[in-house]
């Protein structure tokens, strides 16, 4: 058995020796992945007569996989705003590395002769390939000139006919206004040799004006609640005080100090740690501040009580009730 | 020893002390301060009021000016001392016949702790009774009087 050995184009790995590359497998993966690869050498080779150049897009970054020299390489050659179409592939295929490479594939893995040259671009098809990118490159120019030239046709219209309009407008108002009006349009018109679309804004400006100087008159009045100055107190106009600013007669300063007193902070301190106790504790909601009559007793659960604890106090009353009346009847025989 | 500990003379007093004691065990002692059961009693009380002083608040009540309390907890033998928890009455099972009060005095003062302990741990579970630490041995022994008998 021959040592084992990785196959990179059927991805698995054998055991056969140099015998693995005659076998049916390896030569249909060969055919399968030759036959992926010779559509974009075709695609760049037909570039070779007719360069195209075209504005930059993202998409131009994608990279076609190299079979020979197993890297990926650069599709389209990209300059600034600029791409010109398989540009970067057959820069490749032109380079001596990638013969050599192509010549190494060919002879490891035993695929056909006459395939090998498809896959090659000589050199003078390179210098081929160079002339006709630098006459793309001169059209391409003509091109967005021509584009401009168009888009600034195209404004001058636009802007033209809103001056119409403007013009439409102002002619039945009073007569400064169009006099205004057209002097403002003569400066435009010095300017307008420029494709920027500043001066559009002026005609933006000057149309609102117009219509709202009628519903102004026409509208609800509003209520004149009098004349708001009197002589000796400033106002905000004239940068006096703020009332709110202005110190209270009761107010002592240094004697009240905004916030809580010590106490008050001690108290808040004792009210937390309450917190912290366990909710169900005994006497949880005892309130210890309010004040206790004189009668009061505080529950206790009595030795001899016959109920439940809160009847103890109960009891106790009846039983120093019936006891005072007890000694009230021993003591008035001895009196009288 | 007496003197170290506070003390409550009316019925007011004794009402002010359980309304005004919060989240602490409340050890009312009721007796004379010259009987000699009273002297040993207080001064375990004394000298350990110090330690539990987060735990509880100690006072001692003279049975004698305060008659509404003494019928009021069946006070028969004294010393007798009543725990309180935010105003509610604790019980303690000592083994002996009346759970109310501790009737007598403590053998140690380990005892009187561990006592002290046992009611706070109890009170902050929400137990009103409560098992007593100490070995029976050292409850001092008394007999129930029976009323109206």
């Amino acid at each position: 058995m021959a040592p084992a050995q990785r196959c990179p184009l059927c991805r698995q790995t054998f055991f056969c020796g140099r015998g693995h590359v005659y076998s049916r497998k390896h030569q249909r993966q060969l055919k399968e992945a030759l036959e992926r690869l010779l559509p974009q050498v075709e695609a760049a080779r037909k570039a070779i007569r007719a360069a195209q150049v075209e504005r930059y897009v993202p998409e131009h970054e994608r990279c076609c996989w190299c079979l020979c020299c197993g890297r990926e390489v650069r599709k389209h050659l990209s300059h600034g705003n600029l791409t010109v179409l398989h540009g970067g592939l057959l820069e490749h295929l032109a380079s001596p590395e990638h013969k050599k490479a192509t010549n190494r594939f060919w002879w490891e893995n035993k695929a056909e002769f006459q395939m090998k040259e498809k896959f090659l671009i000589s050199s003078q098809d390179y210098a081929r390939f160079k002339k006709s990118m630098v006459k793309g490159l001169d059209s391409y120019e003509e091109k967005e000139d021509e584009v401009i030239k168009e888009m600034a046709a195209q404004i001058r219209e636009v802007e033209h006919s809103r001056r119409e309009l403007v013009r439409s407008v102002l002619e039945p108002q009073a007569v400064p206004d169009p006099e205004e009006g057209s002097s403002a349009l003569g400066s435009w018109k010095g300017t307008n040799s420029q494709v920027a679309s500043a001066s559009q804004q002026p005609s933006y400006l000057d149309l609102p004006p117009a219509p709202e100087l009628d519903w102004m008159e026409t509208g609800q009045p509003l209520t004149f609640i009098g004349h708001q100055d009197t002589p000796g107190i400033g106002n905000i106009h004239s940068g006096a005080t703020p009332p709110w600013m202005v110190q209270d007669e009761e107010y002592s300063s240094g004697n009240q100090q905004i916030g809580p007193s010590y106490e008050e902070f001690l108290k808040e301190k004792e009210k937390q740690k309450l917190k912290k106790l366990p909710p169900d504790r005994v006497g949880a909601n005892f309130d210890h501040n309010t004040s206790t009559s004189v009668g009061w007793l505080p529950s206790f659960g009595r030795v001899w009580n016959n109920g439940r604890r809160w009847q103890s106090r109960h009891q106790f009353k009846t039983e120093a009730a019936a006891r005072s009346k007890q000694s009230h009847k021993e003591k008035k025989p001895n009196v009288s | 020893m007496s003197f170290l500990l506070p003390k409550l003379t009316s019925k007011k007093e004794v009402d002010q002390a359980i309304k005004s004691t919060a989240e602490k065990v409340l050890v009312l002692r009721f007796g004379r301060d010259e009987d000699p059961v009273c002297l040993q009693l207080d001064d375990i009380l004394s000298k350990t009021s110090s330690d539990l002083s987060k735990m509880a608040a100690i006072y001692l009540v003279d049975v004698d000016q305060t008659p509404v309390y003494t019928h009021y907890f069946d006070i028969s033998y004294i010393p007798s001392t009543v725990f309180f928890f935010n105003g509610q009455h604790m019980k303690v099972d000592y083994g002996s016949p009346d759970h109310t009060k501790f009737v007598g005095s403590f053998k140690t003062k380990q005892d009187f702790i561990d006592l002290v302990e046992v009611i706070y741990r109890g009170a902050m579970r929400g137990k009103l009774i409560v098992q007593s630490p100490i070995d029976p041995k050292n409850i001092p022994k008394y007999d129930l009087l029976y009323q109206d008998i």
